[in-house]
């Protein structure tokens, strides 16, 4: 059975509280980070091959040194706990159940970067997780752990936990700053880079809640460790989100060597009801859907990628043969129109238009060149967009689309007037 | 008389405003909290809490009705004594949030986006909560209520007063 | 200063030129919309989209700085293609109002369509519908369809007139510019954002389906409304008088000048104009004896004047001239003042409310000539009188004949009764302007004057620039410029002066420049588009 490392608290009905984060090893890296360099810190993560897991997938070592080296300006770590890809909710039990997990990791975090300020931007809608992350943090403040003069070692930390107001595109990097500015979430033109010039204009670096979460084990256990956990490509664990037809659904914990099938099956206990599995999404609803023979892949930043898909955040949307794929493909739809930021002309006009075919063609109006439009549009819009929410919007446009283009013509070819 | 036609914070929250500001490299960052503070006190974002909030930050109106317009969490007009926000996202539809949503619609007797008459719920159909391990699921208020059944629905709306 | 190549072609700029301006540079255009150069860089059009050796894709021009060594190509096979992508996205919720939009014939969808486009339409579903001919201020209607949120009108509140009227609302295809719900438009220079809308989503309602663009002529011009001179052009419907009900301007536009007002006029320059078509014109000399008035001939109406000037001692002369008047109207008056020993000169009247002033383009002297008048010298000479000397010796019948240029004396701060007295009491009261007044309605002689856009010349503005302004329509009716009503009184007095002999305003200007030595060596060509100073 392999070893828990984000979730090995999580059967302890107090694991979010200071007492039992200590009793079981919490804030001993920290004492381990104060005596390392921030160079050093930085450099053992990246050795680690710890890889972004809100979606990126970027090495999180490597982004840390993105801050210009000389610049004399505060620097900030921003959390990504804006968690809003459906099919995910990793970050959501970590912060509940592991939140000086998060506290801990960006207290070290902050060293390696030379940051003294660390705001944590939490989706509005996770009421909870807040309170118990606030709830967390001040305990650490009381214990010293934030604050100035953190456990004496003259270093100075806060943490400002920040509520969204209800928007997926505060998920994306740039636009989580934008709306921690107080602004509308649009995402910021690059360049400039957010290490360069990001929260009010200040070097800032965003990190995944989960890719936080790891640093303390990776200070405390070594980078070695870590890496070896997992691929060549990617280290450690990772906390799955599994959702959709199968059994069991729920959050798994496994080194990013775990497969799609042993997820789904080992893991998850298969497709309910006994029936038979007919597509399923790897990395988040932005991830190209993967059919039954396209499952024997690592689940690591490489597999899905494979196969022309993207690991995502590792939320696992699982679709059984009752399912309609165009129909999905609506939903799918429906949420990208809703949540276009607005800012950048491809996306903002073309994800309505979009939604507006599919659910033509759902409704039996679709006509024979419907699907050739949506796939040439969704091609002449990826890449030429401000940020990569339009790209996320592709992933499922095209997949589903030229996977099950079949099935999309049945429906169409049911329409009298095609 | 304080209320979202002729909104005024009291001095404690005014200092806390400005604690909030005091938080932000600049004072605007503390925009969305002091929106979230408006809304639980005066009940919904009016153009004249709009506008008092942009007077608290030295913003123009127009730039506070972008931010309020934007974001889902917002409420402009009045919206009843409970939320009731049912994903309709892919995971919940996969698990029958359709049927889910008919239903409460019809115990409810209005459509998503709509309020009941007696001002008790405010039905809404929204995108990913990100709790698809119990879809078909929605969010009541503060918090989360998933593995839903018809049967599961009727005794939670029942019990909002 | 980096080297960089466009399309094959060596360019140098200066260091922070982005790409938009170091293509400009070489005369390659690369389309756009959301990028102006008085703007911050929003990046949201996503059309002006270049290839970059040894970048993967195409970037956007406005937000890439020009760096040495850099290899741009704005026309191959794979931009151009990303340009018709980037059309049809602009154009999936367009409402296509051509037939009923003021923008057609300068709008920039149709332009980069014709030019960039040209892709079949496919777009069926039915389209996001949003509010249309919605008043924003007193100066210009949004129509919310056609707008494709460039967002250039909400920065341009933002950062040229820091007053943040503008934002655009909810988000996806939803979005929205807007105003505040309740508030106005109403900054000073508002009209400016139809200007800087490439689409007709801005449009001007003063110009509202009055002409269509493409019957314009232009000119460049330079406004009247005040000291600052802001460049302009003056559109002109000349031969479609079923238009605009018959008027021949049809709306100004700022002209850009990097030193005067840059890309912008404020809304009173920009809508200053309606007196030029105005019914009040003067459009023939007119004699009246008694209370009659006659339209008279240009010859009758000079044998009048001579006669009356010939009539009355120099000291019993006044000319009331006006800081309205070009350099070379004033010039050949200053000539014609001198040849008749005439000291009794002046330009200044006090406005009833002291003008407005701001510290953008505004000034509250709302002439554009004060300081070319005081270059010709239109001063009282030694022991002469100032304009209200001259209104109180006419009160007291010792000014016999009171020679009032374009002022309109009933908008002065000087008490009617003393104005009407003075007009009374000048035995001859000759009235030299544009458009009927108080005055003219009670002078003996009217002279009807051309308005600037009617004829060439130059205004010296507050700072000592010497600009050109350029002739947009013929003179209404029998009108003339006032240099050359000058010169044939001169003439027909016989006086001299080559001045008066003068054929073209130029001549007049190099009779000027030569006799004043602050202007030396200015001619009209090194006066050019964009002015020249004044010697310090």
């Amino acid at each position: 059975m392999a070893e828990m490392i984000f979730t090995r608290n999580f059967h302890l009905a107090d694991s979010h509280t200071l007492a039992r984060y200590k009793e079981t090893g919490g804030y001993t890296a920290l004492t381990k980070a104060f005596r390392m360099e921030p160079a050093a810190l930085a450099e053992e993560v990246k050795k680690s091959n710890l890889r972004g897991l809100g979606g990126a997938a970027f090495p999180t070592g490597m982004k840390w040194g993105f801050i210009p080296k000389g610049s004399t300006a505060p620097r900030y770590l921003v959390i990504n706990a804006d968690e809003g890809e459906p099919g995910t909710f990793k970050d959501r039990y970590l912060m509940e159940r592991d939140p000086h997990g998060l506290i801990e990791g960006m207290i070290i975090a902050a060293r390696a970067i030379g940051s003294h300020l660390g705001f944590v931007y939490i989706r509005g809608e996770y009421v909870q997780p807040w309170r118990v992350l606030d709830g967390a943090v001040r305990e650490a403040y009381a214990a010293g752990l934030l604050g100035k003069n953190i456990l004496g070692s003259g270093a100075d930390f806060d943490i400002v936990l920040h509520r969204g107001a209800g928007a997926y595109i505060c998920g994306e990097e740039t636009g989580l700053l934008s709306s921690l500015e107080g602004k509308k979430g649009w995402p910021k033109i690059k360049p400039p880079f957010p290490a360069v010039k990001g929260a009010f204009g200040n070097p800032t670096i965003v990190n995944n809640v989960e890719t936080i979460m790891a640093v303390p084990h990776i200070v405390n256990r070594g980078a070695e460790w870590f890496a070896g956990l997992g691929t060549k490509g990617q280290g450690g664990t990772r906390v799955y989100s599994v959702s959709g037809h199968v059994e069991k659904p729920g959050i798994v914990e496994a080194p990013v060597t775990v497969t799609l099938r042993q997820l789904i099956y080992d893991h998850c206990g298969g497709i309910r009801g006994g029936r038979k599995l007919k597509g399923v999404v790897p990395g988040g609803s932005s991830a190209a859907i993967l059919t039954p023979d396209e499952i024997d892949i690592p689940m690591d930043a490489d597999g899905p990628k494979s196969k022309g898909s993207m690991i995502g955040s590792a939320g696992i949307i699982v679709m059984d043969e009752t399912v309609s794929i165009p129909e999905a493909l609506m939903v799918v739809s429906r949420f990208y129109a809703h949540e276009s930021c607005g800012q950048c002309t491809p996306c903002r006009e073309s994800t309505g238009w979009i939604y507006k075919m599919t659910r033509r063609i759902v409704e039996g109006k679709g006509r024979k060149e419907d699907l050739d439009t949506i796939l040439d549009v969704a091609k002449r819009g990826a890449g030429t967009t401000i940020c990569a929410f339009y790209d996320g919007a592709v992933g499922p446009y095209i997949s589903y689309i030229e996977k099950y283009r079949s099935e999309f013509e049945d429906l169409i070819r049911s329409n009298a007037h095609a | 008389m304080t209320d979202a036609r002729h909104p005024q914070f009291t001095p404690e929250q005014l200092a806390e405003v400005r604690r909030l500001q005091g938080l932000y490299p600049d004072k605007r960052g503390a925009l969305l909290p002091v929106l979230h503070m408006a809304q639980d006190t005066f009940g919904y974002i009016s153009l004249e809490v709009e506008e008092y909030v942009a007077g608290l930050f030295d913003l123009y109106p127009a730039h506070v009705h972008e931010v309020v317009t934007f974001y889902t969490l917002f409420f402009q007009k009045p919206k009843g004594r409970h939320v009731v926000s049912v994903c309709h996202n892919i995971s919940c539809y996969l698990m029958n949030a359709k049927g889910i949503v008919q239903h409460i619609g019809e115990r409810l007797g209005i459509e998503p986006g709509e309020t009941t008459p007696d001002g008790r719920i405010t039905f809404l159909t929204v995108e990913c909560l990100c709790a698809c391990e119990q879809a078909p699921m929605m969010q009541v208020d503060d918090r989360y209520e998933g593995n839903l059944t018809n049967d599961k629905v009727d005794r939670i709306l029942d019990g909002l007063r | 200063m980096p080297k960089l190549t466009i399309n094959g072609q060596p360019v140098e700029v200066p260091e922070g030129t982005n790409l938009i301006e170091a293509a400009k540079a070489i005369g390659v255009e690369v389309p756009h919309y959301c990028y102006h150069p008085s703007l911050t860089i929003a990046g949201q059009c996503r059309l002006c989209m270049v290839d970059i050796e040894k970048v993967p894709r195409p970037q956007i021009a406005c937000n890439t700085v020009a760096a040495e060594g850099m290899v741009v190509e704005t026309e191959t096979a794979r931009v151009k293609d990303t340009r018709r992508s980037m059309m049809e996205f602009h154009l999936i919720n367009h409402p296509l109002d051509c037939p009923v939009c003021d923008q057609a014939g300068e709008c920039f969808l149709q332009i980069y369509y014709m030019k960039h486009g040209l892709y079949d339409p496919r777009m069926t579903d039915e389209k996001v519908h949003k509010p249309k001919a919605v008043p924003l201020g007193p100066h210009v209607i949004l129509d919310a369809e056609r707008c494709i949120l460039c967002s250039r009108c909400v920065r341009y509140c933002d950062e040229v007139t820091h007053t943040g009227e503008l934002g655009i609302f909810n988000r996806g295809d939803h979005s929205e510019i807007g105003l505040f719900p309740g508030k106005t438009l109403e900054n000073k220079y508002s009209g400016n954002v139809i200007d800087i809308c490439p689409v007709g989503a801005l449009t001007d309602r003063d110009f509202r389906f009055k002409v269509r663009v493409w019957y314009l002529d232009t000119a460049k011009s330079i406004c009247n409304g005040c000291a600052r001179g802001c460049n302009i052009e003056v559109h002109t419907n000349k031969h479609r008088h079923h238009h605009n009900e018959g008027r021949r301007v049809a709306r100004l536009k700022p002209r850009f000048n990097a030193d005067v007002n840059t890309w912008w006029i404020c809304d009173a320059g920009r809508y200053g104009f309606q007196w030029i078509d105005d019914k009040s014109r003067l459009a023939q000399p007119l004699h009246r004896v008694g209370s009659q008035g006659t339209d008279v001939s240009w010859d009758r109406a000079l044998e009048v004047t001579v006669a009356a000037l010939r009539r009355y001692a120099p000291e019993e002369i006044g000319f009331l001239a006006s800081p309205q008047m070009s350099n070379e109207d004033l010039w050949v008056l200053k000539r014609l003042a001198d040849q008749l020993a005439v000291r009794n000169l002046d330009f200044r009247v006090p406005p009833a409310t002291p003008g407005d002033e701001d510290n953008f383009l505004i000034r509250a002297d709302k002439n554009p000539n004060t300081r070319g008048a005081v270059l010709c010298g239109i001063a009282p000479g030694p022991g002469g009188l100032d304009a209200p000397g001259m209104l109180r010796a006419a009160r007291e019948n010792r000014l016999k004949l009171l020679w009032i240029f374009h002022h309109d004396l009933a908008a002065s701060s000087w008490a009617e009764g003393d104005v009407l007295t003075a007009l009374e009491g000048a035995e001859t009261v000759i009235f030299q302007g544009t458009n009927a007044n108080d005055a003219s309605a009670r002078a003996h002689i009217v002279l009807p004057s051309a308005a600037y856009v009617e004829s060439e010349g130059t205004f010296t503005n507050f700072e000592g620039r010497v600009q050109r302004f350029r002739t947009a329509l013929p003179p209404l009716g029998s009108a003339w410029p006032d240099w050359m009503i000058l010169s044939f009184v001169g003439k027909a007095l016989g006086f001299q002066d080559p001045v008066f002999a003068a054929e073209r305003a130029e001549q007049v200007w190099n009779a000027l420049a030569a006799a004043t030595p602050l202007l030396a060596g200015m001619t009209y060509r090194t006066i050019g588009d964009t002015g020249a100073m004044v010697k310090a």
